[in-house]
């Protein structure tokens, strides 16, 4: 079931239109987690930042005094698609910031197909880039990882960066959806990444 | 069994009806201490007859139906005993039923799989359900008494708490991913002989119970951690 609810962040200072837009999503088919901001800095403040699929905001909420938050957005959540919801006139500029964008005047099917055109767009980046097997570095540093190591051991002994020890392990976490070291061990034994001969602490 | 519909209850909807369409409603029943026999009666009916506030019962039935967002708004003071007790009720049905069903589950799966990795899955599966454990008995034992001392009428006035609505949800993440982690284990990447029954009869297990820690956590953070503020911030009013 989790696999299939999309986490939605909603920034919408009208109360009518955020309750509306609420209830039309949480009507349609598909499963959403619905969670209400009055800003984006109070979302990079929230332990939801990381499970967010959509961000839906109004413009004005991303450009405030002039000061422009999409690159605070795509640094505070880069997985997220960001969605403008649109009611007045902004310029082309702020709207090509959006992945997508709902407009008052779409219906509520509209506003269905359209979340589900982005996330399809999504699921198919994901299957092309992001396939569940690991790579031969990844797996290098899974045994690391497995043995106890460090981020900055593991760059030492890899003779890699931590940086790039730091985004192996983001994506074994999001290739296995395994985190902790013992299950991570787990993994690691089962797909034969490590025999439990080498593995001392059995 | 684990589902989940999309009817938004509503008072005059019959009870009955609801746990044909959704039986895990029935569970909710249980958290609440309430019996099955409803001849026929409307939410609102259960609700006056057992003394209970229609606006949470109502909202803790939709969670079970999938609308994960509450309200709670309409929750007074005179709710929280209540409360409390569905999430103590919930506790005994995690360590009671749940745990001990998936343990013989998986050990199971080990008689009919002596690896290294099943070994290593029952005992990271054990230390998780300690884990687990320990922490429903600090809300039991510590947690809840202290709530219910700040509206019991000869409660001393205390002033703050250190049991914050961020200590809770830390924890309650905590919990669902680890959970996560032995449902990706065990049903995506360790291969298993003999596996049909086994993986069902698991997977369908562990979903329910993901399904019942998640609405767990939404009724502690979204309507008992406000409640409690209300209330403090009532206390400190008052001084």
């Amino acid at each position: 079931m989790k696999n299939n609810t999309l986490h939605v962040a909603l920034i919408e200072p009208s109360q009518i239109i955020s309750e509306g837009l609420t209830n039309i999503l949480l009507k349609s088919k598909q499963h959403y987690h619905i969670y209400k901001f009055d800003s984006l800095l109070e979302i990079d403040s929230s332990t939801v930042k990381e499970k967010l699929n959509i961000v839906l905001i109004n413009p004005s909420q991303l450009y405030i005094n002039k000061t422009d938050y999409y690159h605070y957005f795509r640094k505070i959540i880069p997985n997220a698609f960001l969605v403008g919801i649109i009611y007045s006139f902004f310029e082309s500029r702020i709207m090509e910031s959006f992945d997508a964008v709902i407009k008052i005047s779409d219906s509520a099917e509209n506003i269905e197909s359209i979340l589900d055109k982005l996330m399809k767009s999504k699921s198919q980046f994901r299957n092309n880039f992001l396939s569940e097997v690991l790579s031969d570095r990844e797996k290098d540093v899974l045994v690391q990882l497995v043995n106890g190591n460090s981020n900055k051991e593991i760059a030492d002994k890899l003779n890699i960066s931590i940086h790039t020890v730091v985004s192996h392990r983001k994506n074994i976490i999001h290739k296995t959806g395994i985190k902790s070291q013992s299950g991570l061990t787990i993994y690691a034994l089962s797909k034969k990444i490590i025999h439990i001969e080498d593995f001392a602490a059995y | 069994m684990y589902q989940i519909k999309r009817t938004f209850i509503k008072p005059e909807m019959k009870i009955t009806d609801l746990f044909f369409e959704n039986p895990s409603l029935l569970l909710m029943m249980e958290h609440f201490d309430l019996n099955f026999i409803l001849n026929n009666k409307t939410v609102e009916e259960v609700c006056r007859d057992n003394n209970i506030n229609k606006e949470l019962f109502i909202s803790i039935a939709n969670l079970y139906n999938g609308f994960l967002q509450v309200n709670e708004s309409n929750l007074g003071i005179d709710d929280l005993n209540l409360i409390i007790k569905f999430l103590r009720n919930s506790h005994q049905y995690y360590i009671n039923e749940k745990y001990p069903e998936i343990s013989s589950l998986i050990d199971l799966v080990h008689q009919e799989n002596d690896t290294p990795e099943i070994k290593l899955v029952k005992k990271f599966v054990r230390e998780y359900f300690e884990d687990v454990a320990e922490h429903l008995d600090y809300e039991d034992k510590t947690v809840f008494p202290y709530f219910l001392s700040l509206v019991s009428p000869e409660a001393e006035k205390k002033s703050a708490t250190n049991v914050s609505v961020k200590i809770y949800s830390e924890h309650h993440s905590d919990i669902e991913s680890k959970l996560d982690e032995i449902k990706n284990l065990l049903l995506k990447h360790i291969t298993l002989k003999n596996d049909r029954k086994l993986r069902r009869k698991l997977l369908l297990c562990i979903l329910e119970l993901e399904n019942d820690l998640q609405i767990h956590s939404i009724i502690e953070e979204k309507v008992l951690m406000p409640l409690i503020s209300k209330v403090e911030l009532h206390h400190l009013n008052e001084k």
